[in-house]
């Protein structure tokens, strides 16, 4: 065999490897990581769910208080009831219809920098954070661990609310607001693909 | 003559230690194993790791003097808690109480309602024995199952330490502490909401 640095590397690998067993905790409990891993990836991987809850943190920042604390503490609340119809398996008309049309009408309100009264501006997100939750929820029953992947869920949608709101920590200078109104665009963007491919026959 | 003495020994010494116990003679797997099983069982199971945690938010919200308190009562009834498990045939109840233990702790935590102290601490007591008692096994008796219940103990003390010392520091510290701490009680009541209804429909 040729003396190669890759062929020196192979039995340290497997000395390695066999190192790399696995933990023998004999506990009632499995799948944790797959869950939390599958759970904080759901709200992420689909680009429609990601941009609103980004654009719920964005317009939190712009609306000020009482919404910018309002909203993290009650969103996920909401979002897990509709959680629970998805669990139940109980159906939510325009499921995807209404994922994509809140990052569409979310993008909006921060595009154009809109005010609602507060109870109108929580009434909407309070509906959106149902058909997100629904989404979630459905995948709880077939989780390799349900728990888990509720953890995960949960966590990632409010650390993408944390980035909405961080993002809107700019508001502070002039140039800031322009970079959030542009951010409002790039989500109510994604949001039109979304709720165009929703039309599109698979 | 000493010389060959300190020779033999050491040849002695060497052969002794080139024959390794099989690492299943392991000081984890006998004698203080049990320690380490409850140490380590509530700290990787997140349906005691997640309302625990809100125990600690809840205790830091409530300030100094009240969280002192809660280092005593809950570890205590936690450990006691694994104690009764095994002379007590399980309960479905138990994990029911456990399960409300998220919605509550995650509500008072994210409503950050000022609970008085006795109150305060008969909920670480209630949640400490219902969560100790699901951590509990009736495998073991005698001495490992005391052993087990310690390392419940030690596991409760050292999370509900750190999570109330945070929690103090980041809500008295930062202006958005609060307002952090909340959210994460409504991240605990939303998990809760999912698990419990997930549980409850499957029937776990």
């Amino acid at each position: 065999m040729k003396k190669t640095l890759k062929n020196d590397l192979r039995p340290l690998l497997a000395v390695l490897l066999l190192f790399y067993a696995a933990a023998a905790f004999a506990h009632a409990e499995t799948g944790v990581a797959g869950g939390l891993v599958s759970g904080l990836l759901h709200p992420v991987l689909g680009f429609d769910h990601l941009v609103a809850m980004v654009a719920v943190g964005l317009w939190g920042a712009q609306l000020g208080k009482p919404a910018i604390w309002v909203l993290p503490i009650t969103f996920p609340v909401v979002m897990a009831i509709g959680a629970l119809a998805g669990v139940a398996g109980l159906p939510l008309p325009f499921v995807e219809f209404g994922i994509a049309g809140s990052a569409l009408v979310l993008g909006v309100m921060v595009a154009l920098c809109l005010r609602p009264p507060f109870w109108a501006a929580a009434a909407m997100v309070g509906l959106f954070a149902l058909f997100h939750g629904h989404a979630h929820g459905a995948e709880v029953p077939s989780a390799v661990n349900p728990l888990a992947y509720g953890v995960g869920f949960v966590t990632a949608t409010g650390l993408l609310h944390l980035a909405g709101i961080l993002i809107g920590v700019l508001l502070r200078w002039p140039a800031g607001d322009k970079v959030v109104r542009a951010c409002g665009v790039a989500v109510a963007a994604v949001g039109l693909l979304a709720l165009t491919l929703t039309f599109v026959p698979a | 003559m000493r010389i060959l003495t300190v020779v033999y020994t050491l040849i002695a010494l060497a052969l002794l230690l080139s024959f390794p116990e099989p690492a299943s003679a392991h000081l984890v797997s006998t004698r203080f194993g049990e320690l380490y099983s409850g140490l380590i069982h509530p700290l990787t199971a997140l349906q005691h790791l997640v309302p625990w945690l809100g125990l600690g938010l809840l205790g830091g919200l409530l300030g100094n003097r009240t969280s002192r308190w809660v280092l005593l009562t809950f570890p205590l009834s936690a450990g006691a808690g694994a104690l009764l498990a095994g002379g007590l045939p399980a309960t479905a109840a138990i994990d029911h109480v456990n399960l409300f233990s998220f919605i509550v702790l995650g509500l008072l935590v994210a409503l950050s309602v000022r609970l008085n102290r006795p109150t305060f601490l008969g909920l670480t007591v209630i949640f400490g024995l219902s969560h100790g008692f699901a951590n509990g096994t009736p495998d073991l008796s005698g001495v490992p199952l005391l052993l087990y219940a310690v390392g419940v103990l030690l596991a409760a003390y050292v999370l509900i330490a750190i999570a109330t010392a945070v929690t103090q520091l980041v809500s008295q510290r930062a202006a958005w502490g609060t307002i952090a701490i909340r959210a994460a009680g409504s991240w605990i009541v939303a998990i809760g909401l999912v698990f419990g209804g997930y549980s409850l429909t499957a029937g776990v």
